[in-house]
């Protein structure tokens, strides 16, 4: 419309609108073997951002006191028009989260795009998935039910086995000595607002760091699969006579979120409750601990993990360790190989240790 | 060309699509926003006076379940739900003690609704009403 | 030198997330009864096998709650100056079972199964046994159990009486349930349907088959009320689905089109 265009014009000529929107999207050019995996990152943008709007949704009808929580949350499901679908959508869309993090999380390990001179946004990246369980474990509180309850109980009291200033923190989490009315206050302002804000700048970060330095190229189709970079001085990575961002990236980004929706929308409105237990429904009752309290699939590797230790710390130790290693991952393994086939150990390695994972997952949801 | 012919027709595809979605979403967004609906006058219960005599209960039903209206001996009116609030039997009236009883599993009540022993975890709901030319309207 | 880190790596991101949880939470202790009677052998330690077994047990209804005495103080837990009542002779049963099932003993005692009590009659325990107590339902009149004092065909007629009402009973329970699972507000229905059931299985008590047919009729009415709620919900959930397919037909189509939309510019 001539309207459209002379508001544009207005905005141009004061700050550059078209040529900023030339040079970040138009000239903004990405690898020609791009492929799908790349658009794990806009996906997972798309659920948080959906988290956040269904989150805020959520909080108009949501009261975050001990005695009432449950029964808002039944107020939400039952008599809130379209509550069930707002409140379902946030909490199916965390499992979601999760699942296309650690899916990210995989294509970047697979195609390398760690190594230098991209450690940076591994480590912000790794920041996120702390981040990402950490909002997951504050916003299962909240509902208040027995599952919630409970879960966090056994979650908090992990923290004993550290030494010294185990039981401290432990108390200290919990804002008393057992989870209660003060954990729920806590829990409530870290899963509100600390949180996430804490993720929208890490992603700020992230996606900064990404557009700084270049997206990296894939190691497929190619002859050449080392890792250019040699470290002496900055070089931004572009990608001459690569596919445009916009239009041409972007849609495939639109197409794989809309893919992503389809798959999102199916558990939605036909299994919703996959990930809810039926103690997930009765009101928290804290002198009652049911039969079987387990943690979210993504934490059952865990769980198993400590079943298995027969020393709480040594298990917690274990994980730790592991931890600290994954986010150290691109200043230990500093191979220029990027090509999965090319780097047979480091394959071999890390799709043992997902299917170690996964087995240790499915154990601990049948043990 | 050809492409740019194919290009407005799925441009218009996706337009449609996209305005499917945007009502998709108004619709129920709006309905979750907007203010509830109080209660109505639909669904209360008008009882005469005399109905209720001294000392006395009168049971009816009132949205959807049992209710009591009490006449306290030399005392007030109160309305509660008649339902336990310990598993839901509904309770009796014992004129000689002038307290409720649940015949399931012995919870008791004051005339007040308040739990004197027994199983039950909160007093009996209470209900609002008005009196007003000798007839009680529970609602 | 890398490679030997290369193969930790397996095993460490085996252990990748990072929030561990452990195992098990604070539990309650137990009380002194079970504390002691768990541990003796035979007629003495039975009862509490028996009894974790039990809807009693299910809704944290322990020993001390028919038995008397202090569940908290070993030394006086059975004091008689503490309220213990020890095990009740014959006669006494239904008193003792009717401290709690208030209704049921009204019944009982007026009915032919009451008037016989003490003089070859049936008790409370005779048919629903005393710490193994389940859920009340049809099966405890059965012929093995009736046919110990009297032919079974007068129970017979009582239980095929019941027996419509009660299947609707359970069919309902069912389906409540399956909405409870799924975050539906059952509060209204559950109260309800409870409410109705006893007043239902409480009509046994009497052992009077007319009365069982006059109150069944209005029993039912009751139990067509909750249904209906039920088939309110069912329709819902119906339209739901259908929103919910339609949904993601419009999800998989935008992503068609979008993908058709990006090969234009190729």
């Amino acid at each position: 419309m001539a309207l459209l265009k002379r508001l544009i014009d207005w905005i141009d000529v004061r700050i550059g609108a078209r040529e900023l929107a030339q040079k970040q999207l138009g000239d903004y050019l990405l690898p020609r073997n791009i492929n799908v995996w790349y658009s794990m990152g806009s996906i997972l943008l798309f659920i948080f951002v959906l988290q956040v709007v269904t989150g805020i949704l959520l909080l108009i009808y949501y009261v975050p006191d001990a005695d009432k929580a449950f029964k808002s949350v039944t107020y939400i499901m039952n008599d809130v028009p379209f509550g069930w679908l707002i409140r379902m959508c946030h909490a199916v869309g965390s499992n979601m989260m999760v699942l296309v993090l650690l899916l990210h999380m995989f294509s970047v390990l697979f195609m390398g795009s760690y190594k230098g001179p991209r450690e940076l946004n591994w480590v912000t990246g790794f920041i996120l998935l702390t981040l990402v369980q950490g909002i997951s474990l504050t916003g299962y509180l909240l509902p208040w039910s027995q599952l919630s309850f409970w879960a966090t109980t056994v979650a908090t009291n992990s923290a004993n086995a550290i030494p010294v200033i185990g039981p401290h923190l432990v108390e200290f989490l919990r804002g008393g000595k057992l989870v209660g009315p003060p954990t729920l206050g806590r829990f409530f302002a870290l899963h509100v607002a600390v949180i996430p804000l804490t993720i929208a700048a890490l992603v700020g970060l992230h996606l900064f760091l990404l557009e700084r330095i270049g997206v990296s190229t894939p190691p497929f189709g190619l002859k050449e699969t080392k890792n250019p970079w040699q470290g002496k001085g900055f070089e931004y990575e572009g990608h001459p006579g690569g596919i445009p961002f916009f239009p041409n990236y972007a849609l495939q980004d639109l197409t794989s979120i809309s893919i992503y929706l389809a798959c999102f929308l199916g558990v939605v409105f036909f299994d919703p409750y996959l990930f809810f237990p039926k103690d997930a429904f009765l009101p928290a009752n804290p002198f009652v601990t049911p039969a079987h309290i387990k943690p979210e699939w993504y934490f059952l590797a865990n769980y198993q993990t400590l079943k298995i230790f027969p020393n709480e710390l040594i298990g917690l130790t274990v994980q730790g360790a592991a931890m600290t290693f994954l986010a150290l991952l691109p200043f230990i393994d500093r191979g220029p190989e990027k090509h999965p086939l090319k780097r047979p150990v480091f394959m071999a390695c890390t799709i043992g240790g997902i299917l170690l994972w996964i087995g240790l997952t499915v154990w601990g949801h049948y043990s | 060309m050809e492409n740019i012919g194919r290009r407005k027709f799925f441009g218009i595809c996706l337009g449609g699509v996209a305005t499917g979605a945007l009502a998709a979403i108004i619709y129920p967004l709006f309905r979750y926003l907007a203010p509830r609906q109080t209660e109505s006058s639909a669904g209360k219960v008008v009882i005469p006076l005399k109905d209720v005599p001294d000392g006395e209960a009168k049971f009816f039903e009132f949205a959807g379940s049992s209710a009591v209206l009490v006449k306290k001996r030399g005392g007030d009116l109160v309305a509660f739900s008649a339902v336990c609030t310990h598993l839901g039997c509904i309770v009796q009236w014992e004129k000689d003690k002038q307290d409720f009883l649940c015949p399931c599993h012995a919870g008791h009540y004051t005339a007040d609704g308040a739990v004197i022993s027994g199983p039950p975890p909160k007093p009996l709901t209470k209900l609002p009403f008005t009196v007003a030319n000798g007839a009680i309207t529970i609602g | 030198m890398r490679y030997a880190k290369h193969v930790t790596n397996s095993l460490l991101l085996v252990f990748s997330l990072m929030l561990p949880i452990a195992v098990f939470a604070a539990e309650q202790p137990e009380i002194v009864c079970i504390q002691c009677h768990s541990t003796m052998p035979g007629k003495i330690g039975e009862p509490v096998k028996l009894w974790r077994g039990s809807i009693h047990a299910e809704n944290g209804i322990a020993c001390n709650a028919c038995h008397g005495g202090d569940p908290a103080d070993a030394a006086n837990a059975m004091s008689p100056a503490r309220g213990f009542l020890g095990a009740p002779k014959e006669k006494a049963i239904p008193d003792f079972c009717g401290r709690c099932h208030v209704g049921v003993r009204a019944d009982y005692l007026a009915s032919a199964h009451g008037q016989a009590l003490g003089m070859g009659g049936p008790t409370c325990v005779t048919c629903h046994g005393n710490h193994q107590v389940l859920k009340a339902s049809l099966e405890l009149i059965n012929e093995k159990s009736c046919s110990r004092c009297h032919s079974f065909e007068r129970a017979r007629v009582i239980k095929s009486a019941m027996q419509e009402t009660e299947a609707m009973i359970v069919a309902i329970d069912a389906r409540i349930k399956a909405y409870k699972a799924k975050g539906t507000d059952t509060d209204k229905m559950e109260k309800g349907l409870f409410a109705v059931r006893n007043r239902f299985h409480t009509l046994f008590h009497n052992v009077d088959v007319e009365l069982v047919k006059k109150e069944s009729m209005q029993i039912q009415a009751e139990l067509k009320k909750i249904e209906a709620v039920l088939q309110g919900l069912d329709d819902s959930q119906h339209t739901r689905k259908i929103a919910g397919a339609v949904a993601v037909a419009g999800a998989l189509l935008a992503a068609l089109f979008l993908h058709l939309f990006r090969k234009t510019y190729e």
